[in-house]
Protein backbone atom coordinates (compact mmCIF):
# COMPACT_ATOMS: atom_id res chain seq x y z
CA UNK A 1 0.00 0.00 0.00
CA UNK A 2 2.59 2.48 0.88
CA UNK A 3 4.77 1.28 -2.29
CA UNK A 4 1.94 2.25 -4.30
CA UNK A 5 1.18 5.49 -2.52
CA UNK A 6 4.41 6.64 -2.96
CA UNK A 7 4.39 5.35 -6.44
CA UNK A 8 1.07 7.65 -7.51
CA UNK A 9 2.39 10.52 -5.36
CA UNK A 10 2.28 13.05 -8.07
CA UNK A 11 -1.44 11.52 -9.10
CA UNK A 12 -2.43 11.71 -5.68
CA UNK A 13 -1.56 15.20 -5.18
CA UNK A 14 -2.89 16.20 -8.71
CA UNK A 15 -6.42 14.76 -6.86
CA UNK A 16 -6.22 16.84 -4.20
CA UNK A 17 -5.52 19.84 -6.41
CA UNK A 18 -9.27 20.77 -7.44
CA UNK A 19 -9.80 19.93 -3.88
CA UNK A 20 -7.83 23.35 -3.00
CA UNK A 21 -9.07 25.09 -5.64
CA UNK A 22 -12.70 24.79 -3.57
CA UNK A 23 -11.43 25.45 -0.79
CA UNK A 24 -10.59 28.56 -1.28
CA UNK A 25 -9.71 30.46 2.77
CA UNK A 26 -10.12 33.37 3.06
CA UNK A 27 -7.46 33.91 5.67
CA UNK A 28 -4.81 32.59 2.42
CA UNK A 29 -6.22 35.24 0.63
CA UNK A 30 -5.28 38.97 -0.69
CA UNK A 31 -8.00 41.25 -1.47
CA UNK A 32 -10.15 38.22 -1.72
CA UNK A 33 -7.73 36.41 -4.39
CA UNK A 34 -6.26 33.03 -4.10
CA UNK A 35 -2.98 31.96 -5.31
CA UNK A 36 -3.45 29.79 -8.49
CA UNK A 37 -3.16 26.62 -7.37
CA UNK A 38 -3.21 24.08 -10.00
CA UNK A 39 0.30 25.47 -11.61
CA UNK A 40 2.16 24.38 -8.28
CA UNK A 41 1.18 21.19 -9.35
CA UNK A 42 1.66 21.35 -13.08
CA UNK A 43 5.09 23.30 -13.27
CA UNK A 44 7.22 19.91 -10.93
CA UNK A 45 4.93 18.05 -12.59
CA UNK A 46 6.02 19.26 -16.52
CA UNK A 47 9.58 19.62 -15.37
CA UNK A 48 9.91 16.02 -14.46
CA UNK A 49 7.58 14.83 -17.27
CA UNK A 50 8.71 17.04 -19.81
CA UNK A 51 6.58 19.46 -22.43
CA UNK A 52 4.02 17.03 -23.80
CA UNK A 53 2.69 15.54 -20.76
CA UNK A 54 2.86 18.54 -19.06
CA UNK A 55 0.49 19.75 -21.96
CA UNK A 56 -1.54 16.72 -21.21
CA UNK A 57 -1.85 17.31 -17.81
CA UNK A 58 -2.94 21.01 -17.84
CA UNK A 59 -5.60 19.80 -20.38
CA UNK A 60 -6.88 17.40 -17.54
CA UNK A 61 -6.40 19.80 -15.09
CA UNK A 62 -8.50 22.65 -16.98
CA UNK A 63 -10.94 20.21 -17.43
CA UNK A 64 -11.40 19.39 -13.76
CA UNK A 65 -11.35 23.05 -12.87
CA UNK A 66 -14.05 23.74 -15.53
CA UNK A 67 -16.27 21.30 -14.01
CA UNK A 68 -16.08 22.87 -10.83
CA UNK A 69 -16.54 26.67 -11.93
CA UNK A 70 -19.86 27.92 -12.99
CA UNK A 71 -18.99 30.08 -15.57
CA UNK A 72 -19.69 27.80 -18.77
CA UNK A 73 -18.76 30.20 -21.41
CA UNK A 74 -15.02 30.60 -20.07
CA UNK A 75 -12.41 27.81 -19.78
CA UNK A 76 -9.26 27.62 -17.91
CA UNK A 77 -8.13 25.57 -20.43
CA UNK A 78 -5.82 27.49 -23.06
CA UNK A 79 -4.27 28.74 -20.09
CA UNK A 80 -3.21 25.96 -18.43
CA UNK A 81 -2.22 23.62 -21.77
CA UNK A 82 0.28 26.71 -22.75
CA UNK A 83 1.86 26.28 -19.04
CA UNK A 84 2.27 23.02 -19.40
CA UNK A 85 3.79 22.82 -22.36
CA UNK A 86 6.18 26.07 -21.66
CA UNK A 87 6.75 24.70 -18.11
CA UNK A 88 8.10 21.27 -19.53
CA UNK A 89 10.75 23.26 -21.94
CA UNK A 90 12.39 24.39 -18.47
CA UNK A 91 15.49 22.53 -17.15
CA UNK A 92 15.86 21.69 -13.61
CA UNK A 93 18.88 23.62 -11.98
CA UNK A 94 21.19 22.46 -9.94
CA UNK A 95 21.38 25.95 -7.57
CA UNK A 96 18.69 25.22 -4.84
CA UNK A 97 18.58 28.54 -3.69
CA UNK A 98 18.62 29.95 -7.62
CA UNK A 99 15.80 27.36 -8.24
CA UNK A 100 13.47 28.35 -5.10
CA UNK A 101 13.44 31.72 -6.60
CA UNK A 102 12.65 30.66 -9.99
CA UNK A 103 9.71 29.07 -9.22
CA UNK A 104 8.03 32.20 -7.65
CA UNK A 105 8.99 33.73 -11.11
CA UNK A 106 7.98 31.10 -13.69
CA UNK A 107 4.66 30.66 -11.21
CA UNK A 108 3.51 34.43 -11.57
CA UNK A 109 4.39 34.21 -14.88
CA UNK A 110 2.20 31.37 -15.43
CA UNK A 111 -0.62 33.11 -13.23
CA UNK A 112 -0.27 36.15 -15.11
CA UNK A 113 -0.73 34.38 -18.17
CA UNK A 114 -3.54 32.18 -17.37
CA UNK A 115 -5.37 35.41 -15.52
CA UNK A 116 -5.15 37.17 -19.01
CA UNK A 117 -6.54 34.21 -21.31
CA UNK A 118 -9.14 34.28 -19.11
CA UNK A 119 -9.62 37.88 -18.35
CA UNK A 120 -9.86 37.99 -22.72
CA UNK A 121 -12.51 35.63 -22.62
CA UNK A 122 -14.83 37.54 -20.37
CA UNK A 123 -13.72 40.62 -22.48
CA UNK A 124 -14.91 39.03 -25.63
CA UNK A 125 -17.82 37.48 -24.20
CA UNK A 126 -19.61 40.53 -22.46
CA UNK A 127 -18.31 43.04 -25.52
CA UNK A 128 -20.71 46.04 -25.12
CA UNK A 129 -20.44 49.78 -23.99
CA UNK A 130 -19.81 49.63 -20.54
CA UNK A 131 -17.37 46.90 -21.18
CA UNK A 132 -14.37 49.46 -19.41
CA UNK A 133 -16.01 48.51 -16.19
CA UNK A 134 -14.33 45.27 -16.40
CA UNK A 135 -10.94 46.18 -16.76
CA UNK A 136 -10.36 47.58 -13.15
CA UNK A 137 -11.53 44.66 -10.69
CA UNK A 138 -10.03 42.12 -13.73
CA UNK A 139 -6.35 43.91 -13.73
CA UNK A 140 -6.45 43.79 -10.06
CA UNK A 141 -7.62 40.15 -9.86
CA UNK A 142 -4.53 39.41 -12.23
CA UNK A 143 -1.75 41.36 -10.12
CA UNK A 144 -3.61 40.00 -6.63
CA UNK A 145 -3.38 35.78 -7.97
CA UNK A 146 0.19 36.80 -9.69
CA UNK A 147 1.45 37.85 -6.51
CA UNK A 148 0.04 35.76 -4.22
CA UNK A 149 1.36 32.72 -6.79
CA UNK A 150 4.45 33.96 -6.86
CA UNK A 151 5.27 34.31 -3.29
CA UNK A 152 3.68 31.02 -2.65
CA UNK A 153 5.23 28.74 -5.33
CA UNK A 154 9.12 28.93 -3.87
CA UNK A 155 8.34 26.91 -0.64
CA UNK A 156 5.20 24.79 -1.86
CA UNK A 157 6.77 24.12 -5.75
CA UNK A 158 10.65 23.22 -4.40
CA UNK A 159 8.34 20.78 -1.73
CA UNK A 160 6.21 19.06 -4.81
CA UNK A 161 9.03 19.19 -6.44
CA UNK A 162 11.40 16.92 -3.99
CA UNK A 163 8.45 14.48 -3.45
CA UNK A 164 8.07 13.69 -6.90
CA UNK A 165 11.88 13.37 -7.48
CA UNK A 166 11.64 11.08 -4.18
CA UNK A 167 8.54 9.12 -5.60
CA UNK A 168 10.25 8.81 -9.22
CA UNK A 169 13.86 7.18 -7.55
CA UNK A 170 11.95 4.63 -5.57
CA UNK A 171 10.07 3.44 -8.96
CA UNK A 172 13.01 3.26 -11.06
CA UNK B 1 3.10 95.39 74.40
CA UNK B 2 1.45 91.54 74.63
CA UNK B 3 -1.99 92.99 74.53
CA UNK B 4 -1.17 94.90 71.28
CA UNK B 5 0.22 91.75 69.66
CA UNK B 6 -3.05 90.05 70.74
CA UNK B 7 -5.31 92.47 69.03
CA UNK B 8 -3.78 92.10 66.31
CA UNK B 9 -3.70 87.97 65.90
CA UNK B 10 -7.98 88.39 66.11
CA UNK B 11 -8.18 90.02 62.73
CA UNK B 12 -10.70 88.45 60.92
CA UNK B 13 -8.41 87.07 57.75
CA UNK B 14 -6.42 85.46 60.35
CA UNK B 15 -8.86 83.09 61.21
CA UNK B 16 -9.08 79.86 59.07
CA UNK B 17 -12.76 79.51 59.24
CA UNK B 18 -13.60 82.76 57.53
CA UNK B 19 -11.89 81.58 54.85
CA UNK B 20 -13.67 78.27 54.36
CA UNK B 21 -17.33 80.20 54.63
CA UNK B 22 -15.53 82.85 51.65
CA UNK B 23 -14.68 79.56 49.65
CA UNK B 24 -18.36 78.04 49.99
CA UNK B 25 -19.76 81.14 49.26
CA UNK B 26 -17.90 81.30 46.14
CA UNK B 27 -18.90 77.83 45.30
CA UNK B 28 -22.26 78.72 45.65
CA UNK B 29 -22.17 81.76 43.49
CA UNK B 30 -20.11 79.58 40.94
CA UNK B 31 -23.31 77.44 41.25
CA UNK B 32 -25.94 79.88 40.58
CA UNK B 33 -23.93 81.39 37.62
CA UNK B 34 -24.10 78.61 36.34
CA UNK B 35 -27.81 77.16 36.74
CA UNK B 36 -26.61 74.54 39.12
CA UNK B 37 -25.14 72.27 36.14
CA UNK B 38 -22.68 70.82 38.72
CA UNK B 39 -25.13 69.52 40.94
CA UNK B 40 -26.97 68.32 37.94
CA UNK B 41 -24.03 66.24 36.34
CA UNK B 42 -22.87 65.67 39.68
CA UNK B 43 -26.67 64.20 40.27
CA UNK B 44 -26.09 62.73 36.53
CA UNK B 45 -23.48 60.06 37.59
CA UNK B 46 -25.09 59.22 41.24
CA UNK B 47 -28.45 58.09 39.61
CA UNK B 48 -26.91 56.21 36.68
CA UNK B 49 -27.71 52.88 38.05
CA UNK B 50 -30.90 53.86 39.09
CA UNK B 51 -32.05 54.80 35.52
CA UNK B 52 -35.19 53.14 34.16
CA UNK B 53 -33.91 53.69 31.03
CA UNK B 54 -32.34 50.43 30.07
CA UNK B 55 -34.78 48.39 31.01
CA UNK B 56 -37.63 49.96 29.52
CA UNK B 57 -35.96 50.53 26.37
CA UNK B 58 -36.34 47.13 25.94
CA UNK B 59 -39.43 46.58 26.98
CA UNK B 60 -40.61 49.24 24.20
CA UNK B 61 -38.01 47.57 21.74
CA UNK B 62 -40.06 44.44 22.24
CA UNK B 63 -43.71 46.00 21.95
CA UNK B 64 -41.99 47.81 18.53
CA UNK B 65 -40.79 44.65 16.84
CA UNK B 66 -44.15 43.01 17.48
CA UNK B 67 -45.86 45.65 16.03
CA UNK B 68 -43.75 45.76 13.36
CA UNK B 69 -44.40 41.44 12.98
CA UNK B 70 -47.93 42.16 12.79
CA UNK B 71 -47.96 44.80 10.27
CA UNK B 72 -45.50 42.97 8.23
CA UNK B 73 -47.85 39.72 8.51
CA UNK B 74 -51.02 41.58 7.18
CA UNK B 75 -48.96 43.25 4.61
CA UNK B 76 -47.92 39.91 3.21
CA UNK B 77 -51.37 38.39 3.67
CA UNK B 78 -52.47 41.45 1.98
CA UNK B 79 -49.67 41.34 -0.94
CA UNK B 80 -50.21 37.68 -1.55
CA UNK B 81 -53.82 38.48 -2.12
CA UNK B 82 -53.66 41.27 -4.36
CA UNK B 83 -50.65 38.71 -6.20
CA UNK B 84 -53.53 36.30 -6.82
CA UNK B 85 -55.68 38.92 -8.11
CA UNK B 86 -52.85 39.73 -10.82
CA UNK B 87 -52.12 36.47 -11.40
CA UNK B 88 -48.27 37.67 -10.66
CA UNK B 89 -45.60 35.02 -9.34
CA UNK B 90 -45.74 34.23 -5.57
CA UNK B 91 -43.27 32.90 -3.22
CA UNK B 92 -44.02 30.79 0.19
CA UNK B 93 -41.79 29.84 3.45
CA UNK B 94 -43.20 26.21 2.91
CA UNK B 95 -41.30 25.71 -0.43
CA UNK B 96 -37.46 27.32 1.39
CA UNK B 97 -34.69 24.98 2.11
CA UNK B 98 -31.85 25.53 4.61
CA UNK B 99 -28.52 24.74 3.55
CA UNK B 100 -24.72 25.74 4.89
CA UNK B 101 -22.38 27.29 2.48
CA UNK B 102 -19.30 24.51 1.82
CA UNK B 103 -17.29 26.58 -0.42
CA UNK B 104 -16.71 29.32 -1.52
CA UNK B 105 -14.77 31.50 -4.07
CA UNK B 106 -16.13 35.33 -3.45
CA UNK B 107 -13.13 37.23 -5.12
CA UNK B 108 -11.13 36.40 -8.30
CA UNK B 109 -12.55 35.00 -11.70
CA UNK B 110 -15.03 32.69 -9.87
CA UNK B 111 -17.66 34.24 -8.01
CA UNK B 112 -19.64 31.17 -6.68
CA UNK B 113 -20.88 29.64 -3.85
CA UNK B 114 -21.50 26.10 -3.19
CA UNK B 115 -24.33 24.65 -1.00
CA UNK B 116 -24.39 21.48 1.06
CA UNK B 117 -27.96 20.49 -0.54
CA UNK B 118 -28.61 19.30 -3.69
CA UNK B 119 -31.03 17.77 -6.40
CA UNK B 120 -31.65 15.00 -3.76
CA UNK B 121 -33.46 17.63 -1.22
CA UNK B 122 -34.89 19.22 -4.26
CA UNK B 123 -33.03 21.94 -5.13
CA UNK B 124 -33.51 23.20 -9.01
CA UNK B 125 -31.50 25.11 -11.24
CA UNK B 126 -33.07 28.46 -11.51
CA UNK B 127 -33.68 28.69 -7.60
CA UNK B 128 -33.02 31.77 -5.80
CA UNK B 129 -30.51 32.32 -3.03
CA UNK B 130 -31.11 34.30 -0.13
CA UNK B 131 -29.01 34.88 3.09
CA UNK B 132 -28.68 37.38 6.17
CA UNK B 133 -29.89 40.79 3.98
CA UNK B 134 -31.18 39.95 0.91
CA UNK B 135 -30.33 38.36 -2.35
CA UNK B 136 -26.79 36.04 -2.81
CA UNK B 137 -28.10 35.13 -6.63
CA UNK B 138 -29.22 32.08 -8.28
CA UNK B 139 -28.60 28.10 -8.27
CA UNK B 140 -26.65 27.09 -11.92
CA UNK B 141 -24.91 24.00 -11.17
CA UNK B 142 -27.20 20.75 -8.88
CA UNK B 143 -25.04 17.54 -8.15
CA UNK B 144 -27.07 15.11 -6.08
CA UNK B 145 -25.63 16.27 -3.13
CA UNK B 146 -24.73 19.86 -3.83
CA UNK B 147 -25.28 22.97 -5.55
CA UNK B 148 -23.35 25.91 -7.10
CA UNK B 149 -24.78 29.17 -6.68
CA UNK B 150 -23.72 32.07 -9.37
CA UNK B 151 -22.82 35.03 -7.34
CA UNK B 152 -24.71 38.88 -8.01
CA UNK B 153 -21.21 39.98 -8.32
CA UNK B 154 -20.41 37.32 -10.97
CA UNK B 155 -19.83 38.66 -14.48
CA UNK B 156 -22.38 36.20 -15.65
CA UNK B 157 -25.33 37.45 -13.50
CA UNK B 158 -27.80 39.60 -14.92
CA UNK B 159 -30.97 39.70 -12.82
CA UNK B 160 -34.25 42.10 -13.34
CA UNK B 161 -34.24 44.44 -10.36
CA UNK B 162 -36.63 47.22 -9.09
CA UNK B 163 -35.83 50.64 -7.69
CA UNK B 164 -38.95 51.48 -5.42
CA UNK B 165 -38.48 55.41 -4.51
CA UNK B 166 -38.42 55.88 -8.30
CA UNK B 167 -40.80 52.58 -9.21
CA UNK B 168 -38.39 51.89 -12.02
CA UNK B 169 -37.14 48.59 -13.33
CA UNK B 170 -33.35 48.10 -14.03
CA UNK B 171 -30.91 45.45 -15.18
CA UNK B 172 -28.20 44.22 -11.83
CA UNK B 173 -25.12 42.80 -14.19
CA UNK B 174 -21.80 41.68 -12.47
CA UNK B 175 -18.77 43.28 -13.09
CA UNK B 176 -16.22 41.06 -11.51
CA UNK B 177 -15.48 42.98 -8.44
CA UNK B 178 -18.16 43.52 -4.89
CA UNK B 179 -20.19 46.34 -6.09
CA UNK B 180 -22.65 45.55 -9.20
CA UNK B 181 -23.68 47.28 -11.79
CA UNK B 182 -26.94 48.92 -12.16
CA UNK B 183 -28.06 49.16 -15.88
CA UNK B 184 -31.48 51.62 -16.59
CA UNK B 185 -32.37 52.58 -19.55
CA UNK B 186 -33.88 55.59 -18.97
CA UNK B 187 -31.38 58.79 -19.36
CA UNK B 188 -33.33 60.66 -17.31
CA UNK B 189 -34.38 58.85 -14.19
CA UNK B 190 -33.97 60.05 -11.15
CA UNK B 191 -31.73 57.97 -9.38
CA UNK B 192 -30.07 58.82 -6.31
CA UNK B 193 -27.20 57.71 -3.74
CA UNK B 194 -28.82 55.49 -1.23
CA UNK B 195 -31.91 54.59 -2.98
CA UNK B 196 -33.09 50.75 -2.42
CA UNK B 197 -32.75 47.80 -5.05
CA UNK B 198 -35.20 45.15 -4.60
CA UNK B 199 -36.10 42.19 -6.96
CA UNK B 200 -38.14 43.23 -9.20
CA UNK B 201 -41.78 42.15 -8.52
CA UNK B 202 -42.54 41.95 -13.18
CA UNK B 203 -39.59 39.42 -12.77
CA UNK B 204 -39.95 35.34 -13.87
CA UNK B 205 -36.41 34.54 -12.61
CA UNK B 206 -37.00 35.98 -9.01
CA UNK B 207 -39.71 35.99 -6.20
CA UNK B 208 -40.65 39.14 -5.72
CA UNK B 209 -39.69 42.14 -3.52
CA UNK B 210 -36.26 40.70 -2.27
CA UNK B 211 -34.00 43.07 -0.78
CA UNK B 212 -30.88 43.17 -2.79
CA UNK B 213 -28.25 46.37 -2.16
CA UNK B 214 -28.29 50.02 -1.96
CA UNK B 215 -27.09 52.13 -4.51
CA UNK B 216 -23.41 53.33 -3.37
CA UNK B 217 -22.22 55.97 -6.59
CA UNK B 218 -24.38 57.17 -10.01
CA UNK B 219 -21.92 57.15 -13.36
CA UNK B 220 -22.65 59.64 -15.82
CA UNK B 221 -25.57 59.16 -18.47
CA UNK B 222 -23.75 57.05 -21.17
CA UNK B 223 -26.17 56.84 -24.99
CA UNK B 224 -29.59 56.78 -23.26
CA UNK B 225 -28.51 54.67 -20.26
CA UNK B 226 -27.81 54.98 -16.84
CA UNK B 227 -24.79 53.27 -14.52
CA UNK B 228 -25.20 52.78 -10.80
CA UNK B 229 -23.02 50.83 -8.43
CA UNK B 230 -25.07 49.03 -5.86
CA UNK B 231 -23.78 47.85 -2.56
CA UNK B 232 -25.17 44.45 -1.67
CA UNK B 233 -27.00 44.07 1.48
CA UNK B 234 -26.26 39.92 1.88
CA UNK B 235 -22.14 39.36 2.11
CA UNK B 236 -21.17 36.23 0.25
CA UNK B 237 -17.54 36.54 2.10
CA UNK B 238 -19.25 36.25 5.40
CA UNK B 239 -22.50 34.12 5.26
CA UNK B 240 -22.31 30.49 6.31
CA UNK B 241 -26.32 29.79 6.36
CA UNK B 242 -28.21 30.69 3.19
CA UNK B 243 -32.10 29.79 2.32
CA UNK B 244 -32.84 28.48 -1.01
CA UNK B 245 -36.39 29.50 -2.16
CA UNK B 246 -37.92 27.82 -4.66
CA UNK B 247 -39.20 29.79 -7.51
CA UNK B 248 -42.80 28.80 -8.88
CA UNK B 249 -42.68 29.79 -12.79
Amino acid sequence: MTKFLIKNLSIIFFIFVPIFFLWHPNWLGFLGVQPYWPLFWLLPWSMINGSIKGLIFGLFLGLILDSLTIDSDFTQIPGLILCGFLFGRIKLHRDNLLGHFRFGLICSFGSFLCGTIYFLQILFNNFSDSTYLLFIPSLQNILAEVFLTGFFAPLICSQILRMFKFSRRKVY
Amino acid sequence: MIDVRRISNSRWWHNKKNWILFGIFLFLVFVRISKGSIYKDFYYFISKPFWPGEFQKEVILKSLNQESLINLSLLKKDNIRLREILSLQESSNNDNISATVISRKTGSWWRQIILNKGSKDGVEIGDSVIGPGGLLGRVNNTSLFTSSVTLLTSPESKVGVWVDRIQINGLLVGIGNDYPNLILYSKNAELKVGDFVSSSPASSLLPPNIPIGIVQSIDEPFKAKKMAKISLLAKPQAIDWVQILKVKI
